[in-house]
This record gives C-alpha cells, structure tokens and sequence, in this order.
C-alpha cells in the first residue's frame, strides 16, 4: 500500500464525493436552522422590548396618574364666598405628600383665584384674581384633566402645569405645577438586561426623563434632545423594535410606548450587541455544529473512502501481479460484499490460468519427442505415467544421410544449416503424421520409436510405412539437393524387439529413450544401409509379412553382432 | 495525513504565539498599574469653609455621593482637606493652597463665598460647587444648563426661599407688626435677599429690622434685642455662617425665648422652633456625585446646574410649647419634619 498513490487516483473522487454528500446536507440544515433561529430571536426581541418599552410607560403613566389622583381631592367640595382654611390645610397636606408639585392655584367655579401655595414663592390667599382666561382652566374644563406643553424653568428644569376640574363647575379648578425631575426617581429605576434603560420626550421631541439627570436639564436644547429623537423617529408609529444609534453613535435596539394624558412618549433602548447577544450565540453555536460536522463529515468520508478504495488498490495490484505471471498470487480481500466477489473470482482465474499454463509445459515437454496428436492425448490423460519406464515391444527406426560428412565438409554452414533444416523439416512432418516417437536427432542422424510411450495397434507395419513415407519425402529433397550439386543420400534402418523405454536425464534436461539391443540393430542396419534403401530386421519383416513387399537380402554380418542375421529390405519406388 | 500535521503545527504554534501575546499583556498591565498606581490616584482638594465637626454631616453626604460615582476616600481617591474654621476670608488663600498642590477637582461645598473663592483663584481647575444662593446671579455660573467654563455644582435653593421663612414667622405669629431679619453683610447674598425680604413684608404688611451679624460674639446682642418685644420673631437670612452655628443659635433662642426661624433643620433638631430651607443632604451627595463624575472623564461644562428638589419644612413642637406658640394644624400638616 503506497499511500501517494491514492492521492491521484479514485480516493479523493470518493473523499470528496461522500464529505459533499454528507457536508452538504448538514450545512443546508445549518443554515436553515440559523435563519430560523434568527426570526425567532428577533420576534422575541421584539416582543421583550415592546413589554419593557409598555410596562415604562405604564410607570410614567402611574407618576403623572398619581399626581392627578392626588390633585383631585383638592375640587371635591364647592366653594362658598369664605375663606376655605380646611382646603388650605389639604392642599398644604397635598404639597408634603407629592414632592413633585411645587405650586398649586385653586380656582373657584368662577375662574377667581382663591388660593396658591408654592414651596418657593410666597402664598397667596383670597386673592381673587380673575384667572378664567387662563389656558389651564380652559383646558381642564374641555378635558378634565388638561396637561400644558413641557416647560423648562430658567432654561433647565423641566415642568408640567396640570389642572383638573372637579364633577360640577362649583367645585372649581385645581392647577399644578410639576417638577419633572423627580420622574427621574421612576425611570433611573427603569433597567432592564444588562445596560438597559428608558428615557421620555414629550410631543415635540423634548427629552423630559433620562437616567442622567444632565441631560434631562439640557432638554431644551436641540443638540440634547435631538440623538434621542432621531430614535424615536427611527421606531416610528409602527410596533415593533427598531435599529438606531444613539449620541454617542453605539447601536441600539429600541421600542417606544405612548403615555396617555400628557401624549409623552417612552423610548426603551438597550444597545445591539446586549440585545442581539442570544442570537448571536445561537448563530455561533449553529456556525461550532456546522464546523464539527464538516469535519466529522470528513472523517466519515476518509474512512469510507479508504474502505472502498483500499479493496480495489488489492484487486489492482493482485490484477497486476497475476497479469505479470505470478499465477500463485492471490488476493485477500474479507469484505464480504463484490469485491470479495470479484476477488474470488480473481483468484479462480489465476488458478486456473496457472494450471492452463502447467498443462501448456506439460504439452511442450511431450511434444519434443511425441507427435502432437499423442502429446495431446497423453496430457488429456491427465499424468505423464505413460513416460514412466518399463520395457516393452518396440520397432527402432534409424535414418540419416549418406555422404553428409564429405558434404559439410565442403559446403558452406549457411548451405550446410539450410540443408539440415529442410531435411528435418520435411522429417517431422512425417514422423508426426504417423505418431511416431522421435528419440533424439544428432547432425544428420536420427532415432524414432513406435509403440512407445503409447502402444499402437501393428507398430511393425506404421513403421514400415513410417520409414517407406521418410524415404520417399527425403529422396524427393535430395533430387533437389543434387540439381544443387551436393551429392547425398539416405538411409533408414530399423528393428523390432524388446527395449526399456522411460525418461532419462535430469531436471529441465528430460528425454525419452529405448534402451536395448533392439536400438543397437536398429542403428547398425542404418548404418549398413545403401543410398534408397530401408532395412529391415527379420522380426519386423515376420510382423509385415505378406502386407508389404519385402525383399529378403539374405544374412549380413552385422557390427556388434556376433553371428550373422537375416536383413531384409523394401523398395520404397515400388510402394 | 501529510496537511492534517500541517495544520496541527500552525495550531499549535497559534497557540504558543497566543500564549505569549497574553504574558506580554499581563506584564503591560501589571507594570502599568504597579508603576502608575500611587501617583495616578486622584486627588479631590476639598475646600471647606468650617471646621470638620460642622461639617461632619454634610461631608458624609458628600462622600456618600462620591460613593454613588465609584469612589471611595483611600481606595481610588484621595481627598487632601483645607478648613477655613469659620474664617471666610481664609477662603481664597486655602483655595490657592489646593491649586498649588494641584489637585484634580477642587470640591466648593457649604455656600456661595467657597464658589467665588475658589472661582477668584483658578479659572481653568475644575471646581465642583454647593450653595444655597444662586450660581447665575452670582456669576459663578453663565446658565443653569450650560455652566460654561470649568465649574459647576449644585444649588439649595436655600436663598431663593428666604421671603418664604418671613411668611412662615407671620403664620405662626400672626399678630406679629414687626419681625427681625438677621443678615450677613459679608455674604453675597445678602442684598438680594434683603431686597425679596423688603418685598415680602410688603405683601405681608410686616415691617423689617434688619440686623447685620458678620460674628459669632454678635448673636448674642441680636437675641437680646428680640427677646424685649414678645410679639416679634427672629427671621434669618439663607447664609452659611448662620447655617453652621445652629445649635448656637438654638441655644440663644431657648435662653432668650425667641421665636427664631433658619435655613436648616439643624436649628430645630437643636432646640430651635423651626427651619425651611433646601434639604442639604441631597445638595451634598449631588455635589459628590457630580465631583465622581468629573473624575470619570465628564467636563464640568457638560453637567448642568442642578438645583434642590426638596425643600423642607422642620418644626419643633417642644419649642413652640415652650414660647407659648402653637402651631395651627395646616402648619403641621405641611411640615415635612415634626419635632416633639
């Protein structure tokens, strides 16, 4: 396992199929949970401030609703002409127990000033001025309860002139005056998260409340005010929270809520990062799953990957090493899916193609000395016992060429080798066509069983016909050989008798061979034969008796012999 | 493989890089802090017109304010006291005592003679004021919303309700022709609230006698001359130097058995009849708080004058008894504080 191979090859195609397969579908599911999430969070954003912008409004609203509720017992009873002491003690009563009043005028049902207490001013009692033009008691006549414009006393402290009519016009008119500034009790208390705060314009944009009492005393000015209505604008009258920034250029989120009475409006504003902290943890926390699944994505893809891989890289070499010959090679793959599947029948080829290539030797061994229809039978067999070594009845045929000495002698190699080669040439041809065993050949000489390995029905006769065919074929050579002025001839002997036949030699160097004093006969007859002639011993002749035409040649001495043995001889020219 | 261990050698050399950039910046803050602690502790240079036992309930408003702003006295700020011990024209050269020394924010509490002083001596050091009077009719201040300049503070309103302790005396002696105004010819103030004094007696149908007290060995002389007319009362004028010999006064009120009324409830809790003025505690702590604020960062010119909002009404029912006064039950009622 080369470990470079797999990057430039099917491994990253399957990492990066698997890790999109998986990565994909995860990050579409990310993305879809994080927009989710987010008008999730921002719809219960949205509906947080606007309970804290409602519920600021609602302690605005209980500040100025106490002072009016406080104010009211002062126009329950009517005026007489008498100076009213007991409703001075009230009032005075009413100025200890709302410390946001600082001054209260009493107005009779006539409009005429019956009494004004201040904290700061002297008081003034029965002084029956004609107020009935005053916009206070006009206001609170239409309205019941009638509330002026935000004022600024000397530039700084805000104020509010509130006045009430009681249930009958006899009763008269309260008007009071508000410092504004003791608001700041009810909104410094006004936090909400972190860093949250309310602040109160009034109709015009005039900043009234502010957990920072300076800015509250800078309200008339247009440079205080006007950050904190640029926010109010940006909520707008729409519901809902809205994105702003705020003096100091921060981000805010805001949400307003109307106060009733007065027509103030209460801004809640907490800055973006503290208010969007939820979603940007849940959007953090999508981005951390989505990271640690790409990466367990990408594991699961690199495992998978070299799962699949890893048994084809096996088949592939295995492929390879089969295709380069080692049919012993086999592939060990234990998935037990198809490529175990494609393995084992990998390994059924190789065994195959190795027993085929077994077979393919065998057969290239038996052809050397077996004519190939008999080399092929005997492999059919399936064993090679047939080449065992035993003795049998076997007829011996020698043949070679007369005068070839003299000839190779003279002539050139080239000539030599061509002559030698058409010679043999034309000689297998025969000795194949009659199934004949060719022992061995030496220069111009050579050795040819029958009945051996495999016995033949009348071995006599085929190798008659064998040697007969051998002459015949070779003469036709030699008249070419002679129009070519080389000047041979040829010769064929052969016997019948009992011989060991089996393999000699050793290892690769295997031969098959007859031993025997048939074989010595056989060669001796050979070598006594004549150009054009075939002799023959008189066992063969015995067996052919009456099939061929035999000529007798009476008893020659034969070498190697001890008495002299009767040869007999065929003419080929006759068959 | 081979980019897997890339990536875990830059990790883990980010790490390492991550680890000294956090050693360096803990060395920086250390080294900072340990070189720049003590020196950069700021100093408040508080310039007071009386002594510390005087003061002593004014000055933990104070610092009760300074609380509220984050600080607190030895532990990030320092506070390097002058006592002028009832000395006013001491004022001026202790103020220039605390500019010497540098201090970051002279503190100007107890009446507008501190303001001015410390005004007179430094226009460009912060000073955080606490008066009674107020700050744009002296001129310590251009605008109750814009200061202007490197000063401001807070006002008690205690001048501006002078004509109010006249009403308040004819209430109680409503057979009263004649009343005493005690005043201080040293004091800023002084004209002004003669001329609103004069006005309200006027509408009252009261006549005045002015007294002018400047010291502490004068009171005596005035109680006297009171004490002959029964149906008179003592009305003192919005000053600080009265404010802080309360208990004094009180002391000379039930030994002459006059009724007396001053600016603060010390008068009354001492033995005195009755007091209206600017409550000085919150005047205090907003004083603090404000000098917490100019200390964080915030320039004087940025924070408005802020005035009183509570005014109180302090009656002793004990010393009304004893000067065979009584208090009508409006009276009571609208007394903030009551005394038995």
């Amino acid at each position: 396992m080369i470990p470079q191979d797999r990057f430039r090859s099917l491994f990253p195609k399957y990492l990066l199929a698997l890790f999109v397969a998986v990565a994909i579908p995860l990050a579409f599911n990310g993305v879809i949970e994080g927009w989710f999430g987010y008008r999730d969070q921002r719809a219960r954003l949205d509906q947080w401030l606007g309970l804290q912008s409602a519920s600021a409004a609602a302690e605005i609203h209980d500040f100025i609703h106490g002072v009016t509720t406080q104010l009211g017992w002062l126009v329950q009873l009517p005026w007489t002409e008498e100076p009213d002491e007991r409703r001075r003690t009230d009032a005075l009563r009413l100025l200890r127990q709302a410390p946001a009043i600082t001054s209260l005028t009493l107005l009779d049902g006539n409009g005429l000033e019956r009494l004004y207490i201040s904290r700061i001013g002297l008081n003034r009692i029965e002084s029956r001025a004609d107020r009935s033009a005053d916009p206070a008691l006009a206001g609170a006549r239409v309205a019941q309860v009638w509330f002026s414009e935000v004022s600024y006393n000397r530039g700084s402290e805000p104020y509010l002139t509130v006045s009430i009519v009681g249930n009958r016009p006899a009763v008269g008119v309260v008007v009071a005056d508000v410092n504004l500034k003791l608001i700041w009790d009810v909104i410094s208390a006004i936090k909400f998260g972190k860093t949250g705060y309310a602040f109160v314009l009034d109709r015009s944009g005039r900043l009234i409340a502010h957990p920072d009492i300076s800015l509250v005393l800078r309200g008339a000015e247009e440079a205080t005010s006007e950050p904190f209505r640029a926010i109010r604008d940006a909520i707008g009258p729409g519901r809902g929270f809205a994105t702003s920034r705020d003096a100091q250029g921060h981000y805010v989120a805001a949400s307003a809520a109307p106060v009733q009475g007065p027509d103030w409006t209460v801004v809640v504003e907490q800055p973006l990062s503290e208010a969007y902290a939820p979603l940007y943890a849940a959007l953090w926390r999508t981005v951390m799953l989505l990271a640690m699944s790409s990466i367990l994505a990408g594991i699961l893809a690199y495992v998978l990957a070299d799962r699949m891989t890893v048994p084809i890289k096996l088949l592939e070499e295995g492929t390879e090493k089969i295709g380069a010959g080692s049919f012993d090679h086999r592939i060990s793959i234990h998935t037990r899916d198809e490529f175990q599947r494609l393995a084992n029948s990998f390994n059924r080829m190789a065994s195959e193609l190795e027993q085929a290539q077994q077979h393919q030797e065998r057969i290239a061994k038996l052809k050397r000395f077996l004519a190939p229809q008999v080399a092929d039978l005997v492999d059919r067999a399936g064993d090679d016992s047939v080449l065992d070594g035993r003795r049998t009845e076997v007829v011996v045929v020698f043949c070679d060429l007369r005068g070839f000495t003299a000839f190779s002698a003279g002539a050139a190699p080239e000539e030599v080798m061509s002559v030698l080669s058409e010679y043999y040439e034309t000689l297998g041809r025969v000795i194949a066509e009659f199934e004949a065993t060719l022992i061995n050949f030496s220069g111009d000489g050579l050795m040819v069983l029958v009945n051996a390995p495999v016995p033949i029905e009348e071995p006599a006769l085929r190798a008659i016909d064998l040697a007969v065919d051998m002459q015949r074929n070779v003469q036709a050579l030699i008249a070419g050989w002679r129009s070519h002025g080389y000047h041979v001839g040829f010769g064929v002997g052969l016997a019948s008798g009992p011989a060991t036949v089996g393999r000699i030699g050793y290892k690769d160097r295997l031969d098959y061979t007859a031993i025997g004093s048939v074989v010595n006969l056989a060669a001796r007859l050979c070598a006594s034969a004549a150009d054009k002639e075939v002799l023959i011993d008189a066992e063969v002749a015995a067996a052919v008796k009456g099939k061929r035409p035999l000529e007798e040649l009476g008893d020659r001495k034969i070498k190697g012999f001890d008495e002299a043995i009767p040869i007999f001889g065929i003419s080929f020219s006759c068959l | 493989m081979r980019c897997a261990n890339s990536r875990a050698v830059t990790l883990r050399r980010r790490a390492k890089r991550r680890d000294v950039l956090l050693l360096m910046a803990g060395i920086a803050t250390w080294t900072t802090k340990s070189f720049a602690q003590k020196p950069s502790l700021p100093v408040i240079g508080y310039l007071c017109p009386e002594s510390p036992e005087l003061f002593a309930t004014r000055l933990q408003a104070f610092q009760q304010g300074l609380g509220e702003a984050g600080f607190v006295e030895g532990r990030n700020v320092k506070i390097d006291y002058r006592w002028a011990r009832g000395e006013y024209s001491r004022l001026r050269a202790l103020a220039a005592e605390l500019v010497a020394r540098n201090v970051d924010i002279i503190v100007a509490p107890g009446g507008a003679p501190v303001a001015l002083a410390a005004k007179a001596v430094s226009s460009t050091k912060t000073i955080v004021f606490e008066m009674g009077g107020d700050p744009v009719q002296l001129q310590v201040v251009d605008s109750l919303s814009r200061p202007g300049g490197s000063i401001t503070g807070v006002s008690s309103l205690s001048v501006d309700v002078s004509p109010k302790r006249l009403e308040l005396m004819c209430d109680l002696v409503p057979t009263a022709t004649k009343l005493t105004v005690v005043a201080n010819p040293t004091s800023p103030t002084a004209q002004s609230q003669l001329q609103k004094l004069h006005a309200a007696a006027g509408t009252l149908g009261v006549r005045l006698d002015i007294l002018d007290v400047s010291k502490e060995d004068e009171f005596e002389t005035v109680f006297d001359t009171v004490a002959k007319d029964r149906a008179s009362g003592l009305v003192f004028t919005s000053d600080p130097y009265f404010a802080f010999r309360s208990s004094q006064l009180a002391y000379l009120a039930k030994k002459y058995r006059v009724s007396a009324i001053t600016q603060t409830r010390d008068f009354p809790v001492a033995g005195g009849l009755m007091s209206y003025g600017g409550d000085f505690m919150q005047s205090h702590r907003r004083a603090g708080l404000y000098a917490g604020r100019v200390l964080l960062g915030e320039k004087p010119s940025d924070l408005p004058v802020q005035l009183v909002t509570k005014v109180e009404l302090v009656i002793n029912l004990k010393a009304a008894k004893l000067l065979g006064h009584a208090f009508s039950s409006a009276f009571v009622a609208g007394a903030d504080e009551v005394i038995e």
